[in-house]
């Protein structure tokens, strides 16, 4: 009897461990690989950025399982959304977004998952941009710029991506705020954006700093202006539009991380963990600094409101742009 | 001799046991993505990219570059024996090449493939060690009337594809411009053709589409001629395998077309290895002094375009270096290694770090002989494929094709593309359509459309831009000879013809 009694004393106090542990942790830990989804084909920015954290996130042991990156490329971003949407609920999958996530569905009525659907998770970086033109052109600032766009409307020529991009619609907010215009031709990569403007085809481009380091490094291009809030601490004799200005609306080019819809809360918790401790960790740090992004890390609530208000001002500039917006 | 110099230089960093290890390491994944359909080198160099951070720099560039010129040698197999193109710059070598294989010299045509590769490899890393920084510079001068003007010589091409009839060539090649229509306009950001698809806005995947055409449609084809004992005929003995002499002489003009026009095309960042294949094969065509057996299995319509794309590999790396312009994907993820590791890619890369491009240029010297000895021996033992009984040939078609073309988006959506262009192959087979215009057709299509909406972008809609410009108009004039020489030979037939009559 005592046996029996000491037994039973035994699994009831096994089992209210074993259910005060499952009581104590809601937490989630992956148990499998990890697929990161991206937009772009092996090669593309998002790809690039989603491969550099997979190893970086490895190297600092803040995950336990694999990251796999998934390429979804087509279709702006609509192919790769909607593989989120149809991973709903699946904790083992999370998306690299850009500002295209937020465009492609507003333009794009093929496009049928927006950013709001998925689960926000965290912003990482703010990739910075600043206006280039070719180290022998007559124009050394916003000025020279504007006034020879003003003398010969639509002759100056500034190479770009699709018009939904964020070049193209940062010079329509130029345009407007300057009253001026210019031709805007779309190449489908950064390449020959830049080798049009070496070639001297084209009198501008909307460049981001990294790219654009080299080239001045060589004496091939000059900076004009720098399409960010405060001066960039990589190019500090830069002054942006606005001190010459230029009162624009800075459109920002953000990256960073959502899941897929209906994320439960210990899940969203574990990521929002996770980048926690990758955005203060020193490989992420070299990371921005080599790449000169940007940081902007951002969750939560005023994540959701970033997105809300991105959304909003993207919606009322293409529109203004003459894009068709479906939403 | 500062080249010289630095090439002995370049040599010291390449012929390194290590480097010589990682270089033989990079060629053989190269050789073995370019076999495989669907997993290119481009999504192999990004898988192994963050393996190559606790290596020596050099040695990483080393051996992900060996990746991507070695896949150019892999490509043309599945080309050659199953018809399935195995890289998108190996369509072109389906043509002649699977003609070849059915006429038993499957080993002749792998055999040349490796040593026109070879040879344009080793030719284009001469062209990118003594010219690079120029010919960068030359190519800058390429703006949209002149990628137009080259797009619009690309198609004419369709002239030297057309079997019979010339009416069915350009119809197939109108319906391959009207598939490149399909998908996101870059200019407008309004979908077209889509219906409603949203897998359809990226537009139809072309190693799909391609896939489809070649390979199902000739599965398609020859199920229904079943009674056929034999499929290939296979020559008896290891030296039947391999090109003979009479091969590679007939070839001499099309290793040396193949080179610089790959060479050249590939310094530019908006053309690509497809357009150079494209382009040799039909220069190979122009000049030759049989062109109406090309496509019956000529072994020049297997060198021209297999060297094409191999010096386009290094012609790719001259914008690279140079200027730190990637002209693809491929170079855009070895530009996000070339950061990754430390270094700034750009125009004075080469200046501060002549150790990594010259270590990298004589790498692939050494790497291009590497896969000469690599592959040849391999000729043999592939061409054994070609005994299996048609009851196991086609289920492997099949599954290489399926698995392939899935791979290559993990797209299910991209295998039912495949499926429906197997039929439209077929279809095109029976009606005696070429394919191959239709394939030239979706290939330059979108740039062609992309570089004249350019062009007039930039001069305001005056249609004058595209043949007042030097190198536009030039290449304009060399794409209207192109279309006359049809005509002219067929003058030249009818007055031959007349002579006969009258004597």
């Amino acid at each position: 009897m005592k046996h029996r009694a000491m037994s039973v004393a035994i699994v009831v106090a096994v089992l209210t461990a074993l259910s005060g542990e499952r009581a104590g942790s809601q937490e989630f830990k992956p148990s499998r690989q990890i697929e990161a989804v991206v937009h772009t084909g092996p090669g593309g920015g998002s790809d690039l950025l989603a491969r550099a954290i997979a190893e970086m996130l490895q190297k600092e042991k803040l995950i336990s399982q694999r990251m796999q990156v998934v390429n979804k490329s087509g279709g702006g971003s609509a192919v790769a959304m909607s593989y989120l949407a149809e991973k709903k609920g699946d904790p083992h999958t999370i998306g690299f977004f850009t500002g295209v996530w937020v465009t492609n569905p507003l333009t794009t009525t093929e496009a049928t998952v927006s950013v709001k659907d998925l689960t926000p998770i965290v912003r990482l970086m703010l990739e910075p941009a600043v206006i280039a033109v070719k180290a022998d052109s007559p124009y050394k600032n916003m000025k020279d710029f504007i006034e020879a766009a003003k003398k010969s409307p639509n002759q100056l020529r500034q190479s770009g991506g699709s018009i939904t991009g964020r070049d193209n619609l940062m010079r329509l907010l130029i345009q407007k705020a300057t009253g001026t215009q210019w031709t805007y031709i779309s190449f489908p990569s950064g390449g020959e954006r830049l080798s049009n403007l070496l070639g001297g085809h084209v009198h501008m481009m909307v460049i981001e700093p990294q790219e654009a380091g080299e080239q001045i490094r060589a004496g091939n291009l000059r900076v004009i202006a720098a399409l960010t809030e405060k001066r960039l601490p990589s190019m500090p004799n830069v002054p942006t539009i606005k001190e010459q200005g230029i009162d624009v609306t800075i459109i920002p080019q953000a990256r960073g991380v959502v899941a897929p819809p209906a994320a439960s809360k210990d899940v969203v918790q574990y990521y929002e963990g996770v980048f926690d401790r990758f955005a203060k960790s020193a490989s992420w740090k070299q990371y921005v600094e080599q790449n000169q992004f940007e940081e902007g890390y951002l969750k939560g609530p005023p994540l959701s409101k970033f997105f809300d208000e991105l959304t909003v001002l993207m919606r009322d500039v293409l529109k203004e742009a003459g894009a068709k917006v479906v939403r | 001799m500062d080249a010289f110099n630095s090439l002995l230089l370049g040599f010291s960093v390449a012929l390194t046991p290590i480097n010589l290890f990682w270089c033989l390491v990079g060629v053989l994944m190269g050789t073995v993505v370019g076999v495989l359909p669907g997993l290119g080198p481009a999504a192999t160099i990004a898988m192994l990219l963050p393996l190559t951070l606790k290596m020596d720099h050099t040695t990483a560039i080393i051996a992900l570059a060996g990746i991507f010129y070695g896949a150019r040698y892999g490509g043309s197999t599945t080309s050659i024996l199953l018809n399935i193109p195995g890289e998108s710059s190996s369509v072109v070598t389906c043509l002649d090449g699977y003609q070849l294989a059915r006429k038993g010299r499957a080993g002749a045509a792998l055999g040349i493939s490796a040593i026109a590769s070879f040879v344009a490899g080793t030719i284009g890393v001469l062209g990118l060690m003594l010219i690079a920084p120029p010919l960068a510079r030359f190519a800058l001068r390429f703006a949209p009337p002149e990628y137009f003007a080259l797009m619009v010589l690309g198609l004419v091409m369709v002239v030297f594809l057309a079997g019979e009839s010339m009416v069915k060539a350009l119809l197939a090649m109108f319906v391959g411009l009207w598939i490149a229509t399909i998908g996101t306009d870059l200019f407008s950001g309004e979908s077209r053709f889509t219906f409603g698809q949203a897998k359809l806005l990226g537009g139809v995947d072309f190693i799909a589409a391609t896939v489809g055409i070649f390979a199902i449609a000739e599965v398609l084809v020859n199920l229904e001629s079943r009674g056929a004992a034999e499929l290939f005929k296979l020559a008896k003995g290891l030296r039947n395998l391999l090109p003979t002499l009479q091969d590679i002489k007939d070839c001499r003009f099309a290793f040396l077309n193949g080179s610089l026009i790959g060479f050249f095309v590939g310094a530019l960042p908006g053309a690509g290895a497809t357009v150079a294949s494209f382009l040799s094969y039909g220069l190979e065509k122009a000049v030759s002094r049989h062109p109406e057996k090309f496509g019956t299995g000529v072994i020049e319509g297997v060198a021209a375009p297999e060297g094409a794309n191999n010096a386009d590999a290094s012609g790719a790396l001259v914008p690279l270096l140079t200027l730190g312009i990637p002209g693809g994907n491929t170079t855009a993820i070895l530009l996000g290694g070339l950061i990754l590791w430390g270094y700034r890619p750009g125009p004075l890369l080469i200046q501060e770090h002549p150790e990594l491009f010259w270590g990298l240029v004589a790498s692939m010297y050494v790497g291009n002989v590497l896969l000469l000895i690599l592959n040849l021996p391999l000729v043999p033992l592939f061409a054994q494929i070609l005994r299996l009984p048609y009851y196991v040939l086609y289920p492997l078609i099949l599954g290489i094709s399926i698995v392939g073309v899935y791979s290559v988006n993990n797209s299910l959506f991209d295998v039912w593309v495949m499926g429906l262009f197997g039929l439209l192959g077929y279809l095109m087979r029976k009606l005696e359509f070429p394919a191959a215009a239709l394939i030239l057709g979706m290939v330059l299509g979108d740039s062609l459309e992309r570089a004249l909406r350019q062009s007039l972008m930039m001069s305001q809609g005056d249609i004058a831009i595209l043949v007042t410009r030097p190198i536009s108009g030039v290449l304009l004039a060399i794409a209207a000879l192109v279309l006359c020489l049809p005509l002219v030979r067929k003058v030249r037939y009818w007055r031959v013809e007349a002579i006969e009559r009258e004597g």
